[in-house]
This record gives structure tokens, C-alpha cells and sequence, in this order.
């Protein structure tokens, strides 16, 4: 009898160290820019956590570029939810490894896009190249600077834009192709991420533009002087529209379903929405955000990807896949 | 890429003299010059550029790949992330046993004491295992258990391990000053099957441990890991301060202070089959065992071990002192139930004598022994005094009843024990171990001239032991 009380006592014991020592560890496998709207972000979300429930929440950060990203998750990373620069990278994780449900895009409001950016151009202080559009990318003479589309998702938003505008200018398929492929003879440095290129081209000094995200080209305007640099807007752009979701088939496992999945929704709210608004995401659903922020954003017209290129699967089959346009373009 | 740079720097110097130079002649032809040093400086740094993005890959490679290492004899595969691995290790122990003198004239032998490899890892790191076959003497699985740590101060081990009683059983076979373990430690238990809690607290000055077991005999193993034979459990509770762990100045950093007690219920055989031994490993007490039940002691109700333990460890200097109470209810047939009382104590100290610290852990020599660099490694010498008490009621009474035979068991041992041990490496050592046990019999007690007990026994056994 006493042992049976000893023994209930013990598991009683161990289930309230268990409930009162409740610290949660979250991973959101992002891509590359995002590292300091998370840094912010996740503050926040820790401390209306900590307000809600009583119990620790940490989250841990991991950026790359975002295919790559999505195959580190699909290999095993066990990512309690992915934040990456595009659908189609999200995607990869249903196609490939069952990890989310196929409806992923569902479930959060906005297609599970909590905040969009753009794609725009960051040239040196008088912009000595004189860049206006994107038919200025492909002059000879002209150093670009842009990630890898196999390997980075902004890269892809990047080549899609530039292809849009030139099928838009041109008027054909073959002509967006040649066109592209004289932009990409321009490109001195393939990094694999956007925030590789950033570097490649502020602190390494290399090129003469770089085609950036939005809220990077702001980034590099802040961190490192507007005598330095300068946003060039193009005459038409792509509404990048970076995707995040909870990866079902590790929050199960670990048991953070509930955590995770609230996590995401903060994004959606008031203080998740300004927080993007000041990392220079355009918020996606919060009218105060869109309004506090509408004047840092510049005026562009922008198209979808679903638009221009019927959606991401196509589009990365088209362009991306072995054997698309970027590897006919780029073969080396 | 900094291979690079010099070369840049040759270009720019070069600019700067072309452009003095040039300064007087006409602009387009300096603009010229301008643009070309321009685009070879955009050449250079994209070229340092490339290199960088290629040592970073090559170190994320790096990093991503699994690492195999092996060091003293240990080979250890980890994930490139840390959060997995394996590691194997071993233990071999050779020894040779030699009786000066002893009633029984016990042959002097080679043995092969114990051989052991030993699976340990960690997956994700949270869980922690360990697998340990013996394949000395019986063959067997020492250790099968899972340890989930979910941090320092709470941990849960599930399957096969020691029970965490005894100060000297808890101490790894290989690193025990002696190459036997002292007779004390035949009343505490061994490894057994069940759970445990257990952690550090208060910045590791106090560990605690609280399990529940299957139960096994004074001594005993649980050997092939089976399920309980008994509805009993046995429950162990034990707490062991080191109060001065951390404080780097504190002349005590090496004390340690605790005591352990363990209650359940046994049935079966009392004491382990084939009783308490001594240094020899010869037995000098058992219940009786007859081919009746009228004839055989067995557990019947609770049994009880405490054990205040302490160690204090300075520089070369060790000492380890353990007291061992163990009570068990035993009845013989149908007869009375009798509440069986054992004390065991053990005092054992050791001085490096080369000056390496000595610690719970064992000694890590500072050189190997090398006879060509002329390094000789690490010796240690070691003394011990231990002894149990028997509880005398096992003796009394008539022959028809008592517990166990007078003429073949001890009611006390004495054992007194000098060494040398030798530190060839950290992985391997060679002991010298003398044991002198004196036994005091039971009143009335006539043993042949050829029982154990019929005179003290002195042995000699030396040991060499590769563990890694």
C-alpha cells in the first residue's frame, strides 16, 4: 500500500515539475531578410504569450535562402513552422514530404500571407549607372547583383518580375527569355540568399545594382546611410507575397501545435501587423499598419504571380525546375 | 580571399601613381584610365567575393557533415548538428589471483574479471541511452537504459541500472581505488529494473535521485533483466551534497556528504545465492540452502538498507567512507520470522604520488608511460579497512532452526587492504592489491580445518585493465 502511494506520489510529483516547468521552444525556419522583423517579432509574441498562459516561450531563428530552407525542413529539420519568401517554397513541404496539409494556404487569413513586399532596385549614392527601369539591368556594361532563383526565393520574385516586364514590353515569351538572359550575362555574383546579395553588393561594394526585396533595399538605406544609397522603383513590379505555415507533422510530435499555430496568428494582429509595417513589410490585413506606414512605401504597379504566370506551381516548373529557363538562360 | 587583397592593393597603388602621373594630360583619356581601374577593381572584388561564398559553403559543408572521432581508445560518431550520437567504449579487466594463505587452499588463477563494450548516445539531445553486455564469468546486460534529460535538475532514467545506494557500487569499476570493491558492499544492491528521477540541483552542489526498482538481494544483480518475482517494489531515495562543487578556492570544493536508503518487500532467497565474499571473492557467509524448504532461508517481508556515504577529495589526496546498514525479515521453512540485522563499513584512501589530483572520477595521468621519452605515467598507492557484521540471532538456537551454519559462515569480517596502482595511460592501469580478511566466528562454532573460516585469508591480486 505504501509503495502504491509512494508510486502516485512520484508520478504526481513528476507531472507537476512537468506542468509548472512549462517552457516551450519553438524553430521558425524563415528565409533570409527576415531576421530582424523575427528578432522583434518574437519578443513580442513571448511576451503575449507569457501574458496569456503563464508559460516561457522561446523561439529560435533560422534564415537562408528559402529553397533551401524548404529542403532543410523536408530533410528533417524539424521546423515547428516555416515563415519563407514564397508559396511555392511552403508547397514543397506538402508535395514532398506530407509534412502540411495540401489546403495549407487555408488556414490563415490573406492565403497565409501576413504581410507582401515588392521587388525594387538599390543603386550607389547619384545612382552613377542611371537606372530607372528594368531595361536598364540588361545594358552591357552593367554589374547586377541578385541571388540564385534555384536556391533563394526573393531571386525567384526577381526573375519573374524582370520576365514579366519583358513579356509585357516586348510582346512574346521568346523576347521576356532573351531579355532575362542578357540581365543574368550582367550578374557578377550568384549568391544563394537575398541577404548574401546584400552583403555582396553594401558591404563588398560589388556591382552597380542590386535587385532587392522592398523592405531589404530600406534595411540597407537605414543600416548603412541614405549618402550611400538609393532606391530606384521600377515601372512595374511583382507583389511578393511571403507564405508561412505551421508544419503539422512536427508540432505533433512535439506537442507546440497550440503555440505554433498561435504564433502565426499574432501576425495577423495589431502589434504583429505594425511590427512588419517597421521592418518595411507592407502589412496585409491591419487598415491602422497600412495606413501608419503608407507613406514609406512608394507607389508601383504591381501584378501577381497568379496573374502573370498562373500561379507558383507553374511558374517554378517553367523557370526553375532542372532543365527550365533559368538553367537554359545561366548554363555555364 | 585574403590572397587577393595584396593584389588589389598592387592595382590601386599602381591607379594612384598612373593617375599623378596622368594628371596633367587631357580628361577623357584620364576618365578612360578611371573606368579601367574601376572595372579591374570590380573584377577583384568579385573574384574575393566568389572565394568567400565558396569557404562559407565548404565550412557549412563542413559543419552540416558528421563527425567521427576516437580518442583513448573511444570512437564516437556525432551529427554534424551535436544533437545525436554514438559512442563505443570498453572495459577489460585480466587479472591474477594468488591465495598466500587460506584453510581451503584455494587454487591461484587467471582470470578474466570482467570484458565489457559499452553503446552509449544521445538522440536529439534529450534522450541519452546505454547498453552494456558483459561477457566475463555470466554473460549478460549490465546496463539498458533511456535517460530523458529535460534539463539538468529533472531527468528520467527507465531500464536497467545501478541502484543508487552504495557510494562505492555507484563508483565506476574502473576508477575504484581498489580492484575489488570492499565487503561493505555486499549489503548494498546493485543493478536492478525500474525508473528513476534524478538531477542536479543548486548549481550541481546537490544531486538527488528517488526510484522505484524491482528489487534485488544484498549485492545482487538483477541478471537477465527480467520481470519482478515478487509483487514487492523497493523504493530507493538518495541525496548527496558536494556543498563547496564550483568554489575553485574552497580547500573542501572535493567534499562530498550524503545517505541513501532503499525499503520493499522481498521473497525468495535472502542475501545473494552465493553469499557475502571477501577481498578473495570467496564466500565467508551464507543463509542455509538445504533440498528442503524445512532446510532453506528465504526473504519473507520488508527489507531496509541506509547508507551514510561521504567522500573528500584534495589534490593526491582521496579518502571515500561508506556505512551500510541492510535488514531483511527471513524465515527458514515455517519457521520463526526473523528481522536480520548487517552493518557493513568500509574506510578507503588513496595519495597520487606523481601529484595528479585524485578524484571520484579516477586520476588522469599527466604523461603516459613511455619507456623511449622515458615518462612513466601516474602510480597511486591505496589502503582500506572494511568489515561486516553479521547479525548473530541467524546462529542461535538449535540446529533445527538457526539460519545459517555456524562452521561454514562468519558472524564478522575484517579485511585490511594495501595497493599500487599504476597508470600506464588514462586508459589503461595496473593494480597490486593485498587483502588480509580475518573472520570471527559465531560462539560454539567448529569449522573443518579446510573451511575458509577456519583461518584468515591473504590474497594477492594484480590487474590489468584497458578501459576507454
Amino acid at each position: 500500500m505504501k509503495t502504491k502511494i509512494f508510486l502516485s506520489s512520484l508520478l504526481a510529483a513528476t507531472l507537476a515539475v512537468a506542468a509548472s516547468a512549462k517552457k516551450i521552444e519553438l524553430l521558425n525556419v524563415s528565409y533570409d531578410p527576415t531576421r530582424e522583423l523575427y528578432v522583434e517579432f518574437n519578443k513580442a509574441f513571448a511576451a503575449h504569450w507569457k501574458a496569456t498562459t503563464g508559460d516561457d516561450v522561446t523561439i529560435k531563428q533560422s534564415h537562408g535562402g528559402s529553397g533551401k530552407q524548404a529542403r532543410s525542413v523536408i530533410d528533417g529539420l524539424r521546423a515547428d513552422v516555416v515563415t519563407l519568401a514564397l508559396a511555392g517554397d511552403v508547397d514543397a513541404l506538402h508535395q514532398n514530404a506530407k509534412l502540411i496539409p495540401a489546403d495549407w494556404q487555408k488556414r490563415l487569413p490573406h492565403n497565409s500571407a501576413p504581410y507582401t513586399s515588392t521587388i525594387v532596385f538599390l543603386v550607389r549614392a547619384g545612382n552613377p549607372q542611371k537606372i530607372k527601369d528594368w531595361d536598364d539591368l540588361a545594358k552591357p556594361g552593367v554589374s547586377v547583383i541578385t541571388p540564385n532563383p534555384k536556391t533563394s526565393g526573393g531571386a525567384q520574385w526577381n526573375y519573374l518580375a524582370a520576365w514579366e516586364y519583358a513579356r509585357r514590353k516586348y510582346g512574346s515569351e521568346e523576347q521576356a527569355k532573351a531579355f532575362v538572359a542578357r540581365l543574368y550575362k550582367n550578374v557578377a555574383v550568384l549568391d544563394s540568399g537575398a541577404r548574401g546579395a546584400t552583403t555582396t553588393f553594401v558591404q563588398r561594394g560589388i556591382g552597380d545594382v542590386f535587385i532587392s526585396w522592398e523592405n531589404e533595399a530600406f534595411l540597407a538605406l537605414h543600416e548603412f546611410g541614405k549618402d550611400k544609397f538609393e532606391i530606384v522603383v521600377p515601372s512595374i513590379s511583382i507583389l511578393a507575397e511571403p507564405t508561412v505555415a505551421v508544419v503539422d507533422q512536427v508540432v505533433k510530435r512535439k506537442g507546440t501545435e497550440a503555440v505554433a499555430k498561435a504564433y502565426l496568428e499574432y501576425l495577423y494582429s495589431e502589434e504583429g501587423q505594425d511590427i512588419a509595417g517597421k521592418h518595411f513589410y507592407r502589412p496585409a490585413v491591419s487598415d491602422a499598419a497600412k495606413k501608419k506606414y503608407a507613406s514609406v512605401f512608394p507607389k508601383v504597379e504591381l501584378f501577381t504571380i497568379d496573374e502573370a504566370f498562373g500561379g507558383w506551381t507553374k511558374a517554378k516548373k517553367t523557370h526553375f525546375a532542372d532543365g527550365g529557363t533559368f538553367d537554359q538562360i545561366y548554363a555555364r | 580571399m585574403n590572397a587577393f587583397r595584396p593584389a588589389r592593393v598592387a592595382v590601386l597603388l599602381s591607379a594612384v601613381v598612373l593617375h599623378g602621373s596622368l594628371f596633367a594630360q587631357a580628361d577623357p583619356e584620364i576618365e578612360a584610365l578611371r573606368e579601367q581601374i574601376r572595372q579591374l577593381d570590380q573584377k577583384l572584388r568579385v573574384l574575393e567575393r566568389k572565394q568567400e561564398l565558396k569557404d562559407e559553403e565548404a565550412a557549412a559543408k563542413s559543419k552540416a557533415a558528421p563527425k567521427v572521432t576516437a580518442s583513448d581508445g573511444r570512437v564516437e560518431v556525432t551529427s554534424g548538428d551535436g544533437a545525436h550520437s554514438l559512442r563505443l567504449r570498453g572495459l577489460v579487466q585480466a587479472d591474477y589471483r594468488y591465495y598466500a594463505d587460506s584453510a581451503n587452499d584455494t587454487p591461484d588463477s587467471f582470470l578474466l574479471r570482467r570484458a565489457r563494450l559499452v553503446f552509449e548516445g544521445k538522440f536529439s539531445n534529450l534522450f541519452q541511452f546505454v547498453v552494456q553486455p558483459e561477457f566475463a564469468s555470466t554473460i549478460q546486460i549490465l546496463d539498458a537504459n533511456v535517460n530523458a534529460a529535460f534539463s539538468p535538475a529533472l531527468q528520467l532514467r527507465v531500464g536497467k541500472f545501478k541502484t543508487p545506494v552504495g557510494l562505492e557500487q555507484l563508483q565506476s569499476d574502473p576508477v575504484a581505488f581498489f580492484n575489488e570493491r570492499s565487503v561493505a558492499t555486499n549489503l548494498t544492491p546493485n543493478r536492478d529494473v525500474g525508473l528513476q528521477l534524478h538531477g542536479d540541483l543548486f548549481g550541481e552542489r546537490l544531486n538527488y535521485a528517488v526510484g522505484v526498482f524491482n528489487g534485488v538481494p544484498d549485492a545482487g544483480n538483477n541478471v537477465t533483466g527480467s520481470s519482478d518475482s515478487d509483487h514487492g517494489k523497493n523504493v530507493v531515495v538518495r541525496l548527496f551534497a558536494t556543498p563547496f562543487a564550483g568554489e575553485a578556492d574552497s580547500a573542501f570544493r572535493g567534499l562530498g556528504v550524503g545517505v541513501a536508503a532503499s525499503r520493499g518487500t522481498f521473497s525468495g532467497t535472502a542475501g545473494r545465492a552465493s553469499g557475502y565474499r571477501t577481498d578473495g571473492q570467496q564466500t565467508f557467509f551464507t543463509y542455509l540452502s538445504g533440498a528442503t524448504p524445512a532446510d532453506t532461508v528465504a526473504a519473507v517481508g520488508r527489507g531496509t538498507t541506509v547508507s551514510p556515504q561521504a567522500y573528500f577529495y584534495s589534490g593526491p589526496f582521496g579518502v571515500l567512507a561508506e556505512y551500510v546498514v541492510s535488514s531483511i525479515e527471513v524465515q527458514r521453512g515455517t519457521g520463526r520470522v526473523a528481522d536480520v540485522k548487517n552493518h557493513g563499513y568500509n574506510l578507503s584512501f588513496g595519495y597520487v604520488l606523481t601529484g595528479e589530483d585524485a578524484s571520484y572520477r579516477g586520476v588522469s595521468p599527466k604523461t603516459s608511460f613511455n619507456a623511449a621519452t622515458g615518462t612513466w605515467g601516474a602510480f597511486e598507492v591505496v589502503g582500506r579497512i572494511a568489515g561486516v557484521d553479521i547479525d548473530d540471532t541467524v546462529f542461535t538456537g538449535p540446529a533445527t532452526l538457526r539460519l545459517a551454519n555456524p562452521n561454514v559462515s562468519a558472524t564478522a569480517l575484517t579485511s585490511y587492504g594495501l595497493g599500487l596502482n599504476w597508470y600506464f595511460s588514462k586508459a589503461a592501469r595496473a593494480n597490486f592489491n593485498v587483502f588480509h580478511n580475518t573472520f570471527k566466528l559465531a560462539p560454539g562454532a567448529t569449522p573443518a580445518p579446510t573451511a575458509l573460516i577456519g583461518d584468515d585469508e591473504t590474497t594477492f591480486i594484480s590487474r590489468l585493465q584497458l578501459s576507454f
